[in-house]
Order: structure tokens, then C-alpha cells, then sequence
């Protein structure tokens, strides 16, 4: 008898590689197939002036000139002799844009995540106040830091001017800049970390405070007893999830101060594939960046792996 | 009552009035010092404001620098707009057709959403309910390409995605997909599948083997279960995945300000149109703002009706992972 449907006569490991085709074959042209064209293209010689933009196979060079500072492109990935300002090295850049945004994220997401937690009237709204900074588009979110620090309509280009911290034009200056943009970014993210603690706040047991505090432990050493190491493991996995998110950051920086400004490694891609045409050297500091993101993820896993060990 | 009993009520007295010699702040400390509870309620009070204010306020400059008539821009205070020219919100749509911008977000984002649902569907109904070898490794190479920053892909996406081919020459002019959506939503689709794999497959996976089973005795197909019971039943978590796709793909910008050339016509995103207020020989602040302003209306609308699904998607999602 022939079969009515032919999917229906398949075994269930065959049905299920069937279904999943459109995922992987979405994920093999848009990601997998692009990352490695990428190391292949990494490992060629530039050609600013041909009409193909990759010359011939030249191996590791790319990677070499990139992390000894003598690419040539208008910022440098590395430069160990520190000739370059360090503020104008990507690597440096991206890094400590991504260790102090997530550490300023965290402090004030487990702020917000505490208020949060209490039980008061209106707290739906202001839950959705300190969701809505999260949930809107990077070109607006970069729009109102742009024009609160621009020196013609801002009032915070004036003020910061006033106290000394800023010079006259925030926006052209490399540190003003990166200041400025990590203050975008903790502004618009706390909200993404504050949900994540709070989730993990909430499957606390509350009969564990109970305890503690008949047993007089103060409010502190609740919170370094109770609270801390039970949220662990929640805590670094959003930690994990935020820093990979902040070695991305292109779109708040072009559209503020402008990748020249503030060269993070995503931005200096596209420098050196749009302004210097060196589609190599591109490729080089884009597969770089995956490494280093690679790295930290491992970095995480090992330790989020130890907390789990603690705890049981 | 003896002279000693009235001399020793009088200190009594006195005693309990030490309040009358202290300022302001001192007594308020006093106060918190012997009721800590309400020493944590206002603290708690004054922490709810400040991060009210933080998050809102720049909410509302905006709106104050949009009002602000663009020859009195430098005059725009802090709390106070420079002026009142409301026609700054007409402007944006008569200076640029920056509803046409919107109207390609808005395409570009619905389309990417009806691809991640339907093909995250399938996906996470495997990974939820069906049980075969290689299931681990495979679900371990969707999570490792959300790991990657865009970037990553980026130089092999711009040559294919530039590069004439015959086969698309009926559809587009020039035969590449540069300036047409498609160069935004199919890498934007895949970037934010696994997300949505994520969040359906654990959705699915809590749907009763009992009743797949039943409509599997009455006669549907495996397909026809998965889209007749377990996707309806799951109505809320592909309801949280489609919100929370839409808000990521409205609100991108790497592909979406590199893959166009800025055109409303070259199917240019919002981002585009706000970034060309910027113009040439002019920097137009106030539409800028205004545009801003209206572009964010959608999501704020969005994030206020369907908060509890982007709380739970959030959630769901990163602890899954």
C-alpha cells in the first residue's frame, strides 16, 4: 500500500533531521559558512587598489601585524609598545568597555531587581519605567546621548564642561566618548540584568530569611549568606549573556561619536573594510574578536561551572 | 504627692522630650534609629524614585528638544523646551518620508518574525519532544552561534550579498540583494533563531505526551499534531517569541544601517531615516528628536501590553541557555 504521507514513514531520528533543515541550513549561510570564510579570508593578503580585494595566501601575517600595532589601518587592534593610545587600541577598548559596563550593570540591575521585589502598589509600572529603556531601538537610545552631549542643544555637554571633566566637544574626544557611551549602555541594560536577578530572587525560598532572622542574623548576613549564594549561578549566567553582548557594541558607538572616536573591535571592522578597503585585515580583527569572545565564554563556564559544584 | 514624687515626675517629663533641642535631620535620624522599618521604607521610596526618574527622564528631554523651534535649539533647558513648535512632528514626514522608513522597519521585522516562528517551531519541537542521537551536539551548535558577534560573519555576508547573481536577475534589478529587505532580514532571522528555539522548545517540551498522542490515534499526521495541538496549546510562549523577535529586529542596527545605501527606497530602516535628519549643511536636532519620538512609540506600546511575555522570554530564554 503506498504510504499517504511520505514524512509519516519515517523513522523518528530521520523526521527529526527533516525539520530540522530550515534552522540549520538558515544557521549554515548566515553563521557557520561565513565564520569559516572568514578565517580563510584572514589568512590573505589585502589588495586596496585590484578589482578582487584579496591578494594571495600570506598565512598568519595578518594576524601578526594586527596584535604587534603595525596593521595598517587608521586604529590599531593591539599595540604593545603603547604607542598608540590605549584608548584607541580596539582590544583595550572593547574589553574595558565590557568589564566596566557589566560591572555597573550589575550593581545597579541588583538595585532595581531589590525594588522590584517588594510588594507595592504600581509596581507593574514601574516595572515597565525600567523595561523600556532595554526594549528600544540602539539609533534612539544613541540619539538621546548624542544630543544630551552635543555642545549646541545638551544641557550635560555644559554641565560636565562646567565641572571639569569634559572638554569643550565630549563627542570628538576619545575618553569623553567612551564615558559617554558606557553611560548609554548602563542606562539602556541594567533593565536586562534587574530581570535576571530578580527571577533568581524570587525562587529563593522566603522561609530562609525566617530562619536567619530568628537566629538574629542581621540584614547584611542575609544577604551574604542567603541571598548571594543562591542567586549565584543565575547571576553569571546573565553576566555571561550581557559581556558577550558588550564586546558587540557597534551601533550605539556609530552613532554617537563615530567608529574613529571610539574604536571597538566590531567597529574596526568596518573601518578597515569601508575606509581603508583591506578586506583581509577585516576579516583578520573580525575573527579575532570571535576568538576573544570564545575565550571569555569559556572563561565563565569554567567558573559558573565551580558555583554549581558549591552548591550541591 | 510629696515634693520628691513632683521633682522626680517633672524629670521624667523632661526626659522624654529631648526632641524639642534637636534640627531637623537629627530628629528624623532618631526616629530611623529607634523604627529601622521605616528607615527601609524610605529608603526603599527614595530608590524607586531615583531609578523612575533615571530611566523616564531622558524620555522626556527628548520631547522637550523636539518642541524646541530650530532657531532657539541652543535655549533648551533642562526640564523647559526653548519654545513650542509642534510642527517639528509634521515636519519629519514632509522634510524625509520617514513614514516610509517606518513602513520598511515595520516590513522587515513582521517578515523576520513569520520566519524565526515557523522555523523555530519545527526546531524546538524537535529539541522539545523527540528523542534521537545527535540531539546534544546539534542543540550545542545553535547556542554557540548566538555566542558570535555579528561581526564575525560580517566581510563573507557583504560579498555575497553584493554579488550579482543571474538567478535573482527576474527579481531584482541588478540581480544582488544590496538595497533590497532581503539583505536585512534573512541574517537578522538567523541571528535571533536560537532565542526563539530556546524559548519554544521548553514551552513545547511541557505540553502532555497524552494528548499528541490522541491526535495522533484520531489520524493527523506528526506535522499535523505539532501545528494543530502543541503549537495552539503553546499559544503564550510563541506569542513571548514573536514579541520578543520583533522588538530585536526593529531595534537593530548593525545589518540594518550596513546592508542599504540610506534610501527610503533602497528599503532604508527607521535608523536610516533618523540619522539623514543629520543632514549635509544643517544638523536638524529637533527632528531628530521628533523622529525618535515616534519611532519609539511602537515598542514602548509594545513593551507596555505585552510586559509579562518579555519578562518571561527574557528570563526563560538566557536561564535556558
Amino acid at each position: 500500500m503506498r504510504p499517504l504521507n511520505w514524512l509519516e514513514t519515517q523513522s523518528e531520528a530521520t523526521f527529526a533531521y527533516i525539520l530540522l533543515a530550515p534552522a540549520f541550513l538558515l544557521l549554515a549561510v548566515i553563521a557557520f559558512f561565513p565564520l569559516i570564510r572568514t578565517f580563510s579570508f584572514s589568512l590573505l593578503a589585502d589588495q586596496t587598489a585590484a578589482a578582487t580585494p584579496f591578494g594571495e595566501f600570506v598565512g598568519f601575517d595578518n594576524y601578526v601585524a594586527l596584535l604587534t600595532g603595525e596593521a595598517l589601518l587608521p586604529q590599531q587592534f593591539l599595540d604593545p609598545s603603547f604607542a598608540t593610545p590605549i584608548l584607541q587600541q580596539a582590544l583595550f577598548v572593547t574589553l574595558a568597555f565590557a568589564i566596566l559596563s557589566v560591572l555597573f550593570e550589575t550593581l545597579i540591575g541588583f538595585g532595581q531587581a531589590i525594588v522590584l521585589d517588594q510588594d507595592f502598589y504600581g509596581r507593574r509600572w514601574v516595572r515597565v519605567a525600567i523595561i523600556i529603556p532595554y526594549a528600544i531601538p540602539i539609533v534612539i537610545q544613541a540619539m538621546i546621548f548624542y544630543l544630551m552631549f552635543n555642545p549646541t542643544v545638551g544641557f550635560a555637554a555644559d554641565f560636565m564642561q562646567g565641572i571639569g571633566v569634559f572638554g569643550s566637544n565630549p563627542l570628538t574626544n576619545a575618553t569623553d566618548s567612551f564615558i559617554i557611551v558606557l553611560v548609554a549602555d548602563i542606562w539602556k541594560t541594567s533593565a536586562f540584568m534587574a530581570l535576571l536577578i530578580l527571577a533568581g530572587l524570587q525562587s529563593i525560598d522566603r522561609g530562609l530569611y525566617d530562619v536567619a532572622r530568628v537566629s538574629g542574623a542581621s540584614p547584611w548576613q542575609q544577604f551574604k549568606y542567603i541571598t548571594l549564594p543562591l542567586i549565584a549561578p543565575a547571576l553569571l549566567v546573565a553576566m555571561l549573556f550581557r559581556t558577550m553582548d558588550a564586546m558587540r557594541i557597534y551601533g550605539l558607538i556609530d552613532a554617537t561619536a563615530g567608529c574613529q572616536t571610539v574604536p571597538s573591535m566590531s567597529c574596526l571592522v568596518i573601518t578597515a573594510l569601508q575606509n581603508t578597503r583591506r578586506w583581509a585585515t577585516a576579516s583578520a580583527v573580525a575573527f579575532l574578536t570571535a576568538v576573544v569572545i570564545a575565550v571569555l565564554v569559556l572563561l565563565y563556564l569554567v567558573s559558573l561551572r565551580d558555583t554549581e559544584a558549591g552548591v550541591t | 504627692m510629696s515634693e520628691k514624687d513632683q521633682a522626680d515626675l517633672a524629670a521624667m517629663e523632661r526626659t522624654d522630650e529631648p526632641d524639642l533641642d534637636r534640627g531637623i535631620v537629627e530628629a528624623w535620624a532618631a526616629k530611623m534609629i529607634s523604627n529601622p522599618d521605616r528607615a527601609y521604607r524610605a529608603t526603599f521610596y527614595v530608590a524607586t524614585i531615583f531609578f523612575l526618574v533615571t530611566t523616564l527622564f531622558p524620555f522626556y528631554w527628548l520631547l522637550m528638544v523636539a518642541l524646541t523651534p530650530r532657531n532657539r535649539l541652543s535655549s533648551v533647558g533642562v526640564l523647559t523646551p526653548g519654545g513650542f513648535n509642534p510642527g517639528a512632528f509634521v515636519e519629519i514626514f514632509t522634510r524625509l518620508p520617514f513614514h516610509r522608513y517606518i513602513f520598511n522597519s515595520f516590513l522587515i521585522a513582521v517578515v523576520a518574525t513569520v520566519i524565526v516562528l515557523l522555523v523555530a517551531s519545527l526546531a524546538g519541537y524537535v529539541f522539545g519532544r523527540l528523542r534521537f542521537r545527535a540531539k546534544n551536539v546539534l542543540l550545542l551548535s545553535v547556542l554557540v552561534t548566538s555566542f558570535f558577534p555579528p561581526a564575525a560573519f560580517f566581510v563573507p555576508l557583504n560579498r555575497l550579498f553584493n554579488r550579482n547573481i543571474d538567478i535573482l536577475r527576474p527579481l531584482m534589478q541588478d540581480g544582488s540583494l544590496y538595497n533590497t529587505p532581503y539583505a536585512i532580514f534573512i541574517p537578522l532571522s538567523a541571528l535571533y533563531l536560537p532565542l526563539s528555539i530556546f524559548i519554544l522548545m521548553t514551552f513545547y517540551s511541557q505540553i502532555p505526551d497524552g494528548l499528541e498522542d490522541a491526535a495522533r490515534v484520531e489520524g493527523t499526521t506528526r506535522l499535523g499534531a505539532l501545528f494543530r495541538i502543541i503549537v495552539p496549546l503553546s499559544a503564550p510562549g510563541v506569542a513571548t517569541a514573536g514579541v520578543l523577535t520583533f522588538i530585536t529586529v526593529y531595534n537593530e542596527y548593525f545589518f540594518s544601517s550596513l546592508m542599504t545605501d540610506g534610501r527610503p527606497q533602497s528599503w532604508a530602516p527607521m535608523l536610516e531615516g533618523i540619522l539623514r535628519f543629520q543632514g549635509e549643511f544643517e544638523v536638524l536636532f529637533n527632528l531628530m528628536a521628533a523622529a525618535s519620538i515616534v519611532a519609539v512609540l511602537p515598542v514602548a506600546i509594545l513593551v507596555i501590553v505585552a510586559q509579562e511575555k518579555i519578562v518571561s522570554g527574557l528570563t526563560a530564554g538566557a536561564v535556558k541557555e
